[in-house]
């Protein structure tokens, strides 16, 4: 079975759809627990939409590479894009102890993905940003 | 993603189906708004139909909530599914909210 799977999609919001059904193809393909569809999805639909909403100054479109490899039981992910350099793995967690008035708006996409997966990485190479994300199954 | 709208007694009932996540929550948030204008102050979300909610959709239950405590109003939600509970959990919101298991209870407190 071929355990590596590439995917590129482009710097807008309406090709997470996309995304999120070849997810589950691949679910299903690599017969993954079912129930990691949906969390895969909110995983990639928050470092994705990340990269598409603050990434680009340009307004050009741009690829980005999401590859999934699945080696032993661990499922990793990388995402790449050629955007400004932003490492999401410096953003503050959120005080979950504060009362709803005092939460701050925001800042949850990268907790929730820390909380889901196993490892979260990044690094900037070659003018691009690589987040890489990994999971034991 | 779909509502439907119902009053009882004192409060307006929100039965949110399917998804809530970046490409649609601003949907969501302007059928909010529409209602705290028509002067809405007790909501509740019934979320038996809700199957995904990313930080996106999050984000709006917050605001929501910040909204109604301002207008010292009341927001329930209840009959949240696992994956959604779980969800709530993980990011601290299962302490901000008041979260009821039917949606007799939600309209009874």
């Amino acid at each position: 079975m071929n355990t590596k799977e590439n995917i590129v999609i482009t710097n807008n919001v309406d090709e997470l759809p996309i995304l999120a059904r070849r997810i589950e193809e691949l679910v299903e393909r690599w017969e993954l627990p079912i129930d990691l569809t949906s969390s895969l999805n909110l995983v990639m639909e928050e470092a994705v939409s990340n990269v598409i909403f603050y990434a680009f100054k340009d307004n050009e479109k741009h690829e980005i590479n999401i590859s999934f490899s699945l080696e032993n039981k661990t499922l990793t992910v990388e995402i790449t894009d050629d955007g400004i350099e932003f490492d999401p793995t410096l953003r503050k967690k959120p005080d979950l102890t504060l009362p709803a008035e005092e939460r701050p708006i925001g800042g949850l996409g990268i907790f929730l993905i820390s909380k889901i997966m196993n490892i979260v990485k990044y690094k900037r190479l070659n003018n691009q940003n690589i987040l890489t994300l990994i999971k034991t199954i | 993603m779909n509502f439907t709208k119902e009053k009882i007694n004192d409060f307006c009932v929100l039965k949110i189906e399917g998804r809530i996540d970046t490409t649609n929550f601003n949907s969501f948030e302007a059928e909010i708004n529409l209602l705290f204008n028509s002067g809405e102050k007790n909501i509740i979300f019934n979320c038996s139909g809700l199957n995904y909610i990313s930080s996106s959709g999050l984000r709006v239950f917050l605001i929501t909530q910040k909204k109604s405590i301002s207008l010292n109003g009341k927001l329930h939600l209840c009959c949240l599914q696992p994956a959604i509970k779980e969800i709530f959990d993980i990011s601290g919101f299962s302490t901000i909210f008041k979260i009821f298991d039917s949606e007799e209870e939600a309209l009874d407190s």
